[in-house]
């Protein structure tokens, strides 16, 4: 009996001693020394070495200063200089990297949306869950800042909601009305979007005017043909051809 | 026999009573950014106000106002943990965070959760009376949402 009264004790006293060093757990920020930084060729950018050393492709000195990216980006960077990496790039040069790497296009967040579009026409809750967590990460991704300030305000304001919506239908793969209630204003979105920035495919948008609790809504569509997501296969055909975009 | 459920009882009886040391941090803050909370932004009128306070704002607001069981393990958990998931989907302190588009959108969902009845939840209401609203205040916050969102 007394061991297990000791035993609890201890218990108590690990429990309350795990608190403490959870609270007190701060982040501490390494700062590293920049002994090891990275020079560039003047003339062949993608050469890189250290200060002096000559250029594998023309001879000449390495001369010009680079700004340290994460390591995926500098094919050069040897492991062992890993740690320097974590000196954060200045952002400008940061931006420019993803910028000439992705140039802003919403053409996988259209295709993703009639992933989920074709999905819940077929009634498909879990294709479309699958579909909808792509469109999260490509909203995630996407890179905004090519865009002018007045063009960016407006994607991030649309971007915010519909980037919710497609987490909502994600999150419900076995509630397929909450999806669709979702689908209805990530439809919004998403032709919102079109009309900003325009489509290289041809898409339709389709009206259905039992939706959305009898007010009506719109999708958007690949085809001519009329499948309609709100409803699936309860009336497939229902809905009308509102505008070609 | 009964020496060994005695000592089985006392064993449970002792991890309940150090369960209780672990006490995490409370939904409670005494300030908020008034550019944030959603009464500062929009022109609430107090009865829907004071519904949603009532209803919502425990687990979807920055300032729980728990119960004395809250406080006993591990219910706690489960009220924390629930109180987290709240938030991240809705916080009225932080509503003004969220894009013009998102707090339409919200504020459809919300109207939505209570025309259904989903939200309140029913496991919190059981436990909170006072968080049941009756078919008046639910239609008084959902007419002054679709009032708010046709504005726009």
């Amino acid at each position: 009996m007394k061991a297990l009264i000791l035993s609890a004790i201890i218990a108590i006293t690990v429990v309350s001693c795990n608190q403490k060093n959870k609270e007190t757990e701060n982040n501490t920020t390494e700062t590293s020394t920049n002994s090891n930084e990275l020079y560039a060729c003047s003339m062949h950018p993608e050469i890189t070495g250290k200060k002096g050393e000559e250029c594998s492709k023309c001879g000449m000195e390495l001369t010009e200063p680079v700004a340290q990216v994460e390591p995926i980006h500098e094919e050069n960077e040897k492991t062992q200089e890993l740690k320097d990496t974590t000196k954060l790039p200045t952002n400008d040069v940061k931006e420019k990297v993803i910028e000439t790497k992705t140039p802003f296009s919403i053409n996988a967040i259209v295709a993703n949306y009639l992933k989920i579009k074709n999905a819940l026409t077929k009634d498909d809750a879990k294709a479309a869950a699958i579909a909808g967590k792509s469109l999260f990460n490509d909203f995630n991704t996407i890179n905004s800042n090519s865009l002018t300030t007045t063009q960016k305000k407006e994607y991030l304001d649309i971007a915010d909601d519909a980037k919710e919506h497609a987490k909502h239908i994600s999150d419900n793969a076995g509630k397929i009305d909450h999806q669709r209630e979702h689908f209805v204003t990530l439809s919004k979105d998403i032709n919102d979007l079109i009309k900003m920035f325009g489509t290289k495919q041809k898409l339709y948008q389709d009206f259905c005017p039992m939706a959305n609790d009898g007010k009506g809504a719109i999708w958007i569509s690949e085809t001519k043909e009329i499948k309609n997501p709100f409803y699936g296969s309860q009336m497939l055909t229902c809905g009308s051809l509102k505008k070609t975009l | 026999m009964t020496r060994k459920l005695k000592k089985i009882a006392l064993v449970f009886f002792l991890m309940f009573v150090a369960i209780q040391f672990y006490q995490p941090k409370q939904n409670v803050s005494s300030s908020f950014d008034i550019g944030k909370n959603f009464a500062n932004n929009y022109k609430v009128p107090p009865k829907v106000l004071n519904s949603l306070q009532k209803a919502c704002y425990d687990c979807h607001s920055n300032t729980t106002k728990y119960l004395w069981y809250d406080y006993i393990q591990p219910a706690r958990l489960f009220v924390e943990n629930h109180i987290k998931n709240g938030k991240k989907e809705l916080n009225f302190n932080e509503f003004a965070t969220y894009s013009n588009r998102k707090q339409q959108s919200k504020l459809k969902a919300i109207s939505r959760e209570i025309k259904s009845g989903t939200m309140p939840l029913s496991s919190y209401t059981q436990l909170h009376q006072d968080a049941i609203l009756d078919e008046t205040q639910k239609q008084e916050i959902i007419s002054w949402i679709e009032q708010t969102i046709n504005k726009e």
